[in-house]
């Protein structure tokens, strides 16, 4: 790009910092998502109504304590092969008490070597996070965890 | 209002203050995690566009010869801000001497307070990545008044509350909950604040400037905000840059 | 359409062949949810949101991800991958309201 393009352009390149209200319950009637879905439903439509096991093969790290419910951790490992024959097939991080209980679905394949997922969420105050897991033999695994969500400090 | 009763307010707000339960308290493992966070941290984005805009001048090269040293010695020269400039027979920050360099160059320069001067500037101080801060506010007179004045403007109580910068910022509060977060202790020497910041802040969601920070604090304790650049801003980040002396640089920042 | 500012990084730098790095996605997106007030008009600020991500290894689709509104402002999406030969990883994303993006890495193995 030319200087001249730079200088004209500096009217119009996006604010993308602008001001972001927080997610919160606080005040007035609860909003609710355009994709509103509660835990178990979530966990259903997932499974086709299957159980899943809590297993030690899912390890979810969240904090224990968010400094800011806006941004949470997640990462999901999964004690796995990944081979064609035993891989994991997807990675769903639930939550407890958002209007939509989704964050994100995520579907692995074996190139990806080892099975992990790793993002930041929006967690409306504290709840549990949960780790739902399909692996390739159609089984479904979770882990869950409690993060405690803290809104305040200065400025 | 009576400066007697300003004071009488804070002592009052900070007795109030308790020492913070377990139920804030961060684990390790949590401040690991955020650690690791920064990794990713999206402030690299808006880094690399500073890198860019900073190209459109010259780059790395150009901003040295404004400043009149070597391309190599620019990190180590970076790693110094703010300093006096005597072009400008000012102390001046990173983001004045980027205004300076587009208004010599015919450019209407952008204002303190924008998203592409924050990133201009957190792409300038991480070329000083690595490198100690060197801070010297014995180099001359101006510095040596510009830490005076910081001095004077961090330990004045003002405002409805009658706070200054040290009521909660200070090691004797040091750990205390204000408002849900412990109080950082930016008193002690070897306070590292400046050497993470310009910084992206989670609550923000996006790239902040040390001085942008002291506003938003300001704000909150009820105190007029200074504004960026002014002789008493530059003079604050002239202090508390001076208490991170010899800390490394590491920037983008991420905090809360 | 007007770009978004986005990066593709992998760890290590250096990889060879046959090695499982780390590959991250990172993108500045405003994630509105449909449930915030603009804090000056009072108005609800429409849910604007990346609701797709395919990662693309040498024209093969390795990942691929089905997003919601709660990932927080200006996302990142970490995973693995295995390097299988010298090529490219192409990051394509879309947004709830039609945007559609796509962001290009070389992957260069040593040895």
């Amino acid at each position: 790009m030319q200087r001249r393009d730079f200088f004209k352009k500096l009217g119009t390149v996006a604010a993308v910092s602008a001001v972001m209200p927080a997610m919160s319950f606080a005040g007035g009637a609860k909003p609710v998502s355009p994709n509103k879905m509660d835990y178990n439903t979530a966990v259903n439509t997932i499974t086709g109504g299957k159980t899943p096991k809590p297993s030690k093969k899912v390890k979810l790290k969240v904090p224990e304590i968010a400094e800011n419910g806006a941004v949470v951790p997640v990462t999901v490992t999964v004690d796995s092969p990944m081979t064609e024959s035993n891989y994991v097939k997807a990675i769903h991080i639930l939550t407890g008490k958002n209007s939509n209980a989704r964050t994100i679905d995520v579907y692995l394949t074996p190139a990806n070597g080892k099975a992990m997922f790793s993002t930041r969420i929006k967690l409306g105050g504290t709840q549990k996070v949960t780790a739902l897991v399909e692996l390739s033999n159609g089984e479904f695994l979770t882990a869950s965890q409690s993060v405690k969500v803290t809104i305040g400090g200065c400025g | 209002m009576k400066t007697g009763i300003k004071i009488a307010l804070s002592v009052a707000m900070l007795a109030s203050l308790s020492y913070g339960g377990e139920q804030f308290a961060m684990s390790d493992a949590d401040r690991a995690m955020y650690a690791e966070m920064s990794e990713n941290n999206p402030a690299d984005i808006m880094v690399a566009d500073g890198e860019e805009l900073l190209g459109y001048m010259g780059g790395d090269e150009g901003l040295a010869k404004y400043l009149g040293v070597s391309e190599d010695d620019l990190p180590a020269y970076i790693a110094g801000f703010p300093r006096y400039i005597k072009k400008f027979d000012m102390v001046v920050g990173i983001d004045q001497v980027i205004q300076a360099m587009m208004a010599d160059g015919g450019h209407k320069p952008l204002k303190l307070k924008s998203g592409n001067m924050f990133a201009m500037v957190a792409y300038v101080k991480s070329i000083a990545n690595g490198e100690k801060i060197n801070i010297d506010v014995t180099a001359n007179k101006q510095m040596k008044e510009a830490y005076a004045l910081g001095l004077k403007t961090y330990m004045t109580k003002r405002g409805g509350r009658g706070l200054s910068c040290n009521s909660c910022h200070a090691p004797a509060v040091v750990g205390r909950i204000l408002r849900t977060q412990p109080l950082p202790d930016l008193g002690a020497n070897g306070a590292k604040a400046a050497a993470t910041w310009p910084a992206y802040r989670m609550t923000k969601s996006s790239l902040r400037t040390l001085q942008r920070r002291f506003q938003g604090c300001m704000k909150n304790a009820l105190l007029k905000v200074i504004p960026l650049g002014s002789k008493q801003m530059v003079a604050l980040e002239v202090y508390l840059t001076n208490k991170a002396k010899g800390a490394e640089i590491s920037i983008p920042g991420l905090k809360r | 359409m007007q770009k978004r500012k986005s990066l593709i990084k992998i760890k290590p730098k250096r990889y060879k062949n046959g090695e499982i790095v780390k590959v991250s996605f990172m993108v500045m997106h405003p994630m509105h949810t449909g449930m915030a007030k603009d804090k000056k008009t009072k108005k609800i600020i429409p849910a604007k949101y990346i609701n797709s991500v395919k990662f693309i290894y040498n024209g093969k689709e390795i990942t691929s991800m089905k997003v919601w509104e709660s990932l927080s402002v200006n996302p990142v999406f970490t995973t693995y991958m295995k390097i299988n030969g010298k090529g490219k990883l192409t990051v394509k994303y879309t947004d709830n309201t039609g945007e559609a993006h796509e962001k290009t890495k070389k992957i260069k193995p040593k040895g």
